[in-house]
């Protein structure tokens, strides 16, 4: 019994279930050019994977590999045991939520419309060409936007709307997948230091949902307050992957050449 | 990569042996023609003054017939365009039917909007219906090309962002290629629209109804100073729609950059 209890049944847990499995990925835009060069990574829910490297290292490439928005030309990328490339303009797996660098939302819809695109996969293709989205959907979409703290802004449409409100509805839209893995592109870059830490909390909670987060970063202090687990690219190769408290130390001298 | 020196020069002086010779081929460099046309034209504006408003009554309803022609022409030839500028839009499909898509638009496209009014005259008959029909063909080769263009122009983020939640193709378009260029799509709209009443004016000509049939009509009967009349009626109707229009852009469209980071 008592030995049963010290038994360290996180690690088990994280062990068992990685959701995202990238195993030996290559990846070249052009072939003579290799961009991501047989990185492995494993990422598990609960934990906020942070990928750092310098620029041009291939941190974007391999999030879009991770999504599946681009196929690996060896190795290969799977969630929860599927692969995740999916024929070309074939429908990709939604339980991986994917916030682009620039956030891809659709500037003349409003939040609450950018919420529910997140809610597609699950609509038929006539109503919600119709617009007519489900009104549970509707209902979780407005519920989710208040949560967020942008539920008074939910009819505003994208343009209007602050760097950080956009960020929340980028979050609202991620959610609205039920996603099992969140990927997010330098997620915070663009914020004040207070507004990045708000958002950072709202990632944390949806870690703490069992969401397995993955999200590239240049910061050193986002990396030292929330990353369970860093990984470091260098020109497309994995520097380092540690996991638990990130040590500054280790990881600049894995970004350094 | 810089042309050699020089070539400036001769590329100049090739343009220039080519415009004598064309001018001289289409009889423009004939000085007694030159100015026996520019008497005729002085002939011809003086014979213009002072307009004739006594047709104005008559002449207003022939306008509202032309923009009648080009608002239906214009709306049909959209509602043609759309769903053919997304089959040629390449982030949807690929080239095995853009491809095609593409070709029957250039084919439609090429083919200007006077000589399809003649075809429809033929079809359905003389009148403004042989008109829209003609303006409609024309602008769903033209808006074809200027929608599957803007299309291709919409943020490749935003199509990943959305594709990435498991859409499907028609999702895709409905979601984020239509309403990102939604700024784009508005005003190609409003352009055509504006060519249309332009080219609605001289659908009379060939029976296809709106104010060219009495354009035609004065300058048959040499009644110039009635022709001027028609013509400063349809220069302030094309200047009244491009104020609209303008108007409409400032009301609908939104801005296309994103905010400041930080604000
Ligand atoms: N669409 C593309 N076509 C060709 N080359 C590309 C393309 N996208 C990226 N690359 C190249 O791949 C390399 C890695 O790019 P990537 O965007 O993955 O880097 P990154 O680590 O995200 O950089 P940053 O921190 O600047 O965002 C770069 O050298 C870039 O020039
Ligand atoms: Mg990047």
């Amino acid at each position: 019994m008592r030995v049963a209890l010290e038994r360290p049944t996180v690690r088990v847990v994280g062990e068992e279930r990685t959701v995202l499995e990238v195993r030996d990925a290559h990846f070249a835009y052009v072939r003579s050019r290799p961009v991501v060069r047989g990185v492995t990574i494993h990422a598990s829910p609960g934990e906020v994977t942070m990928i750092l490297g310098t620029s041009g290292s291939g941190k974007t490439t391999l999030l879009k590999l991770c999504k599946g928005l681009l196929v690996p030309q060896r190795g290969d990328v799977r969630v929860l045991g599927d692969e995740v490339a999916a024929p070309r303009r074939g429908r990709l797996d939604p339980r991986v939520a994917y916030i682009p660098q620039q956030l891809g939302l659709v500037r003349s819809l409003s939040a609450m419309e950018n919420a529910l695109v997140g809610a597609l996969a699950r609509v038929g293709t006539l109503p919600s060409l119709l617009r007519l989205m489900p009104e549970p959907e509707v209902r979780r979409a407005r519920e989710l936007l208040g949560r967020l703290g942008i539920g008074h802004k939910a009819e505003e449409p994208v343009h209007a709307l602050s760097g950080g409100e956009r960020q929340r509805v980028a979050i609202a839209r991620a959610l609205m997948q039920d996603p099992r893995v969140l990927l997010a592109d330098e997620f915070i870059s663009d914020l004040d230091p207070l507004t990045g830490a708000e958002i950072m909390s709202l990632v944390r909670d949806a870690a703490g949902e069992g969401v397995a987060v993955v999200m590239t970063t240049h910061e050193m202090d986002v990396v030292r307050e929330h990353a369970d687990h860093v990984v470091v690219l260098r020109e497309g190769e994995t520097s380092l992957d540690a996991h638990g408290v990130p040590d500054a130390r280790a990881i600049t001298e894995a970004l350094r050449r | 990569m810089r042309p050699p020196r020089g070539s400036g020069r001769v590329l100049g002086v090739v343009l220039l042996v080519a415009l004598l010779v064309s001018l001289a081929d289409i009889g423009m460099l004939d000085l007694g023609r030159v100015v026996r046309g520019a008497r005729n034209l002085g002939e011809f504006a003086a014979a213009m003054f002072p307009p004739d408003p006594s047709s104005l009554p008559t002449l207003a309803e022939a306008m509202v017939e032309t923009i009648e022609i080009a608002f239906v022409g214009t709306a049909i030839g959209f509602a043609l365009a759309l769903p053919l500028a997304l089959l040629a839009s390449p982030v949807l499909f690929g080239p095995a039917v853009t491809g095609p898509v593409k070709l029957v638009l250039a084919g439609v496209r090429t083919v200007p909007s006077l000589f399809w009014a003649i075809v429809f005259v033929v079809a359905v008959g003389l009148g403004p219906a042989a008109g829209a029909l003609g303006v409609a063909l024309y602008s769903l080769g033209y808006l074809g090309k200027l929608l599957y263009e803007t299309f291709d122009g919409v943020d490749p983020e935003v199509v990943e962002a959305v594709r990435s939640v498991g859409a499907s193709r028609a999702q895709l378009a409905r979601y984020a290629i239509v309403p990102e260029a939604a700024n784009g799509v508005l005003a190609q709209l409003l352009f055509m629209f504006e060519y249309n009443v332009r080219a609605s004016s001289i659908m009379g000509f060939v029976g296809a109804g709106g104010i060219g049939f009495y354009l035609l009509g004065y300058i048959q009967l040499l009644r110039y100073d009635l022709l001027l009349t028609a013509l400063i009626l349809t220069l302030a109707v094309v200047i009244l729609i491009d104020r609209a229009s303008a108007l409409l852009r400032r009301t609908f469209l939104f801005p296309v950059s994103p905010p400041a980071p930080g604000e």
